[in-house]
């Protein structure tokens, strides 16, 4: 009997893992997205996945998603399983960065797949090779935007920002939003907090509630999964908060004022349904502002809203300066 | 002197309760089966299943109170499992406490996917979920600081307070809780008088999965209102700890959870002087390396003494 069940149990892994090879061949690429931490943080993850679900949609790809849930020993396994079985392997996460550059003891995945396509999501790596193309976003540029929007919206005259790590992506966003809320009010004060965990929402409950406490009234959250405590927070003191990544006000649109949109999954769609002419291999390719990538998102109309028309004008006012040049909004990347 | 009262205040002592609470519930469960000899680790998937069937219970019949409901159930089946394998089979504690944490990540993780066809954090699809109420008393708002602090808290902070004296009662003061103890410190006596131990280890065993599953409930329906994957994050290993440095002794375990939120809270605010976040995210668990030597050195200490 167990013989039995080992075999059929064998066959079963066997034929799943075939599976891929079996199927009929559709017209574009199979692709999979590999996420450095998991889906339904309605943010950063959550915009990839819906990028891959549409290329599914309408393109009918093959596709599929691998979640490493933050564990950074999945990494480099997560991406050699995608890159086995799929044309083009999406690493979605600054995280991904040792496992793709390698070491000089190990080269990075793409080297040992030079036939898989590789896009690197929200960091700036080169010199890999011809298969990988790494795309950041010009997050400094939109979080500009909301820190105008909660210098000009604070009546405090105090802001906060909750930030899930000190790295340089996240300090990114918060380097924009400083720049912004200075740029709409030279006397306000920022606090910031870092949380050190994009997972757990407790933590950036406490963050903000620390910031509430000591006067500001809008805290933007930068933390993934975290920053849904940021707005829970916001709820239980009657103030502000200002989401990330996604255009996230109908988590709570009475008091999320705005979103800073990173549209990552816009980004991916419109580079793999066009790989001959989007797929800039061995290259670093900023999506920023003129893209339009990167933006502010106010929700749908049926939802409260608490930034003023001639503000959302004003805002609009700056993007266009922001993507001129002619303001040039400080940056922690390069 | 300003940055001092930006770190000193109210807020930081509101923190340190609504860290501690969820960690208080779960470390007096994890002490009551420390009293009857289980070394049970499994209090952290315990809590994590808590909190997921507390949030489904308040969603699926919205009212807060089958929340608690179904977590008290599923918190007693679990006692019930973790009471059978360790007491029955005589399976490895360790072991079984380890499978079970990764058993209720993958669970949860697999059960609110398919139920809800959420996935990551839990928002329920018609509107709010039912949350644990908070209650107040008017005449405490005359007293400073302490008014603060006592009002306006979810309802298992005060039931976490009430558990912590019943345990102390129970565990020293009732025939009860010297069975208890003596399943754990010598059964063969106990069976001498007549007790099966086994007994005693099973109603340890179910106590603490009940508490563990209520300190669940408090995180997810109390301290936050939603349920997230993996939002237990750590909190049963430290209530773990705390059991080991109160020497599972109610009160003691509770000021040790009061430390650890203290710990935590002050080190998010440290970093409003300009200490590195990487530094104070990991205070509480330096504080818990620090208590664990001073666990190691008192107990040296008190052999000393005995020798002498």
């Amino acid at each position: 009997m167990k013989k039995i069940i080992a075999l059929i149990l064998s066959l079963v892994l066997c034929l799943s893992v075939m599976a891929p090879a079996l199927a009929d061949q559709p017209a574009g690429p199979s692709v999979a997205i590999v996420v450095a931490g998991t889906l339904g943080d309605r943010s950063f993850y959550d915009s990839a996945n819906e990028g891959r679900l549409k290329l599914e949609a309408d393109l009918g790809l093959t596709t599929t998603v691998i979640e490493c849930a933050e564990d950074a020993s999945k990494f480099e396994n997560a991406l050699v399983t995608a890159a086995e079985n799929y044309d083009v392997v999406v690493a979605v996460g600054w995280q991904f960065w040792d496992a793709l550059a390698g070491n000089a003891a190990t080269p990075g995945v793409p080297v040992d797949f030079p036939e898989t396509k590789f896009m690197f999501i929200d960091n700036g790596l080169d010199g890999i090779g011809d298969n990988l193309m790494s795309v950041i976003y010009a997050q400094n540029q939109g979080s500009y935007l909301t820190g105008y929007i909660a210098g000009k919206m604070s009546k405090t005259s105090k802001i906060g920002v909750v930030g899930g790590q000190d790295s340089d992506t996240i300090n990114d966003f918060i380097a924009g939003y400083e720049a912004g809320a200075k740029y709409a009010n030279a006397d306000i004060a920022i606090e910031k907090r870092y949380t050190e965990d994009f997972e757990d929402p407790s933590k950036g409950k406490e963050a903000a509630l620390a910031m509430y406490d000591a006067g500001c009234d809008i805290v933007f959250a930068v933390a993934g999964k975290t920053g849904e405590g940021v707005f829970e927070a916001a709820a239980e003191k009657n103030a502000y908060a200002i989401g990330v990544d996604s255009d996230q006000k109908y988590i709570n649109p009475d008091v999320i004022i705005c979103s800073m949109v990173k549209d990552v999954g816009k980004s991916l769609y419109n580079t793999i349904a066009n790989m001959d002419e989007n797929f800039k291999g061995g290259q670093i390719w900023c999506a920023d502002m003129a893209t339009g990538y990167i933006g502010v998102a106010y929700g749908t109309e049926d939802m409260p809203q608490q930034v003023s028309d001639e503000l959302k004008a004003e805002v609009e006012v700056l993007a266009q300066k922001i993507v001129s040049g002619e303001i040039v909004v400080p940056s922690t990347l390069q | 002197m300003t940055e001092l009262s930006t770190i000193f205040n109210i807020g930081l002592l509101q923190n340190t309760l609504r860290t501690a609470t969820p960690v208080v519930l779960c470390a007096l469960g994890c002490l009551m089966t420390d009293h009857v000899g289980m070394t049970n680790i499994g209090v952290e998937g315990m809590m994590l299943i808590g909190a997921f069937s507390a949030v489904m219970g308040s969603w699926v019949c919205s009212s807060w109170w089958m929340g608690l409901v179904f977590a008290i159930t599923i918190g007693l089946l679990l006692g019930l499992f973790y009471g059978v394998f360790v007491i029955k089979f005589k399976s490895d504690e360790f072991i079984i406490g380890v499978a079970l944490n990764t058993f209720a990540m993958g669970l949860t993780t697999f059960l609110l996917r398919t139920l809800t066809g959420q996935s990551g954090t839990f928002h329920a699809p018609e509107g709010n979920l039912s949350t644990l109420p908070r209650l107040s008393a008017d005449w405490l708002n005359s007293i400073p600081i302490l008014g603060d602090l006592l009002n306006n808290n979810t309802l298992l902070v005060y039931v976490s307070w009430i558990l912590v004296l019943v345990c102390w009662l129970l565990i020293y003061h009732t025939p009860l809780g010297f069975w208890l103890r003596a399943s754990g410190e010598h059964p063969q006596s106990l069976r001498s008088a007549g007790r099966s131990p086994e007994k005693m280890q099973y109603l340890a065993s179910l106590i603490c999965g009940m508490l563990s599953a209520l300190a669940g409930a408090h995180l997810a329906l109390g301290y936050l209102s939603t349920f997230s994957e993996n939002m237990s994050n750590s909190r049963g290993y430290i209530a773990f700890a705390c059991v080991i440095f109160g020497r599972a002794n109610p009160p003691k375990v509770f000021l040790a959870a009061l430390l650890f939120g203290f710990i935590d809270a002050l080190g998010m605010r440290l970093q409003s002087v300009g200490i590195s976040s990487a530094l104070t995210s990991i205070f509480p668990y330096i504080g818990t390396v620090l208590m664990m030597v001073l666990v190691v050195w008192r107990t040296e200490r008190r052999k000393k003494k005995l020798a002498q």
